[in-house]
């Protein structure tokens, strides 16, 4: 069994944020796309 | 997350991630810009159809109407044509009928001459009738007084007739008284009469016309007023005389040597002689 170290590292953080960005990513398109009024503009 | 691939991926997810929120925000910062454009573009395209559409509705309107303003042009046009020809026609007919006046124009010209011409042959023919009727009313008038004349000389002649008839009567009775004179005288006037018988002579009164005598003046001529026609007969005696204070005064005796139908010549007996003989003396049978 080899051992694990809980401590979150520098990474941790950086997939945090990126998760982050996907999230705030994700709203904005859903508000661009509220914009539109749901249609794909054809 | 301690090998070095799963950092790189963590790093390569932080990075797409930062990626993705970067490109989603700029979406949502900029979508309503192209909604507004969109709309705008479409209403755009909406107005611009329509007015393609008005422009396409004017065209045809246009179309229609120059279609229709070509038809009647060309109905005009046709109409023209057809009065320009039937023009033409009458233009035609125009010149052949004015041809024809010429013709008419020059016969009548020639006509006019010839009329001229004989109007003219007509005056002259009417002015030498004028002289031949000016010249027989002359002649008439001539023939009148020529016929007035004879009138008078006609009554003249039934005077002078009537006169010799009565004379004729006188005479007829003379001659009855004479032979009864004759028979109371037993005298036959069958018997001849033997010896001059001298003749009758007429009162005969005249004048001294002129008197001339001869180149040794020994004798004097006196023509007088009276001939043959008041009975002045060759070798008659006529006596010359002047009246002075209302009385004769004798101035010689005349033997007539010529006599001529109204004049006479008279040779002056000089032993008669009782003066000078001048013009308008007067000379008489019976002094």
């Amino acid at each position: 069994m080899s051992q694990q170290s809980s401590d979150p590292t520098i990474y941790d953080g950086l997939m945090f944020v990126s998760l982050g960005a996907v999230i705030v990513g994700i709203v904005f398109l859903i508000m661009a796309l509220d914009g539109y009024g749901w249609s794909n503009g054809g | 997350m301690n090998n070095i691939v799963s950092k790189i991926l963590i790093v390569a997810n932080l990075v797409f991630s930062l990626c993705f929120m970067c490109f989603a925000g700029a979406v949502y910062s900029f979508q309503a810009g192209w909604v507004q454009k969109h709309e705008k573009a479409a209403a755009q395209v909406s107005s611009t159809k329509s007015q393609l559409d008005d422009a396409i509705k004017q065209k045809d309107d246009q179309t229609e109407k120059f279609t229709a303003d070509l038809s009647k042009e060309k109905t005009r046009a046709n109409n023209a044509e057809a009065k320009v020809n039937g023009l033409d026609q009458n233009l035609k007919q125009a010149i052949g009928n004015q041809g024809n006046a010429e013709k008419e124009r020059d016969k009548h010209l020639a006509d006019l001459l010839v009329a001229q011409k004989e109007a003219q042959a007509r005056v002259t023919e009417t002015n030498d009738a004028r002289a031949e009727i000016k010249r027989l009313r002359d002649q008439n008038n001539d023939a009148i007084a020529i016929r007035r004349g004879l009138e008078d000389k006609n009554l003249q002649m039934e005077g002078q007739l009537a006169e010799a008839s009565s004379r004729e009567s006188q005479f007829l009775k003379e001659i009855t008284r004479l032979n009864d004179l004759l028979r109371l005288n037993k005298i036959d006037p069958r018997d001849p009469v033997i010896g001059p018988v001298p003749r009758v002579v007429q009162k005969v009164d005249g004048k001294v016309e002129e008197s001339r005598k001869n180149a040794s003046r020994s004798q004097e001529n006196v023509l007088i007023s009276v001939g043959s026609d008041d009975g002045v007969f060759k070798g008659m005696q006529m006596t010359v005389y002047r009246t002075s204070d209302g009385k004769a005064n004798y101035l010689a005796t005349i033997k007539i040597t010529d006599v001529y139908p109204d004049q006479a010549v008279g040779l002056v007996l000089e032993d008669t002689r009782n003066g000078t003989i001048e013009r308008d003396d007067y000379v008489t049978t019976k002094f």
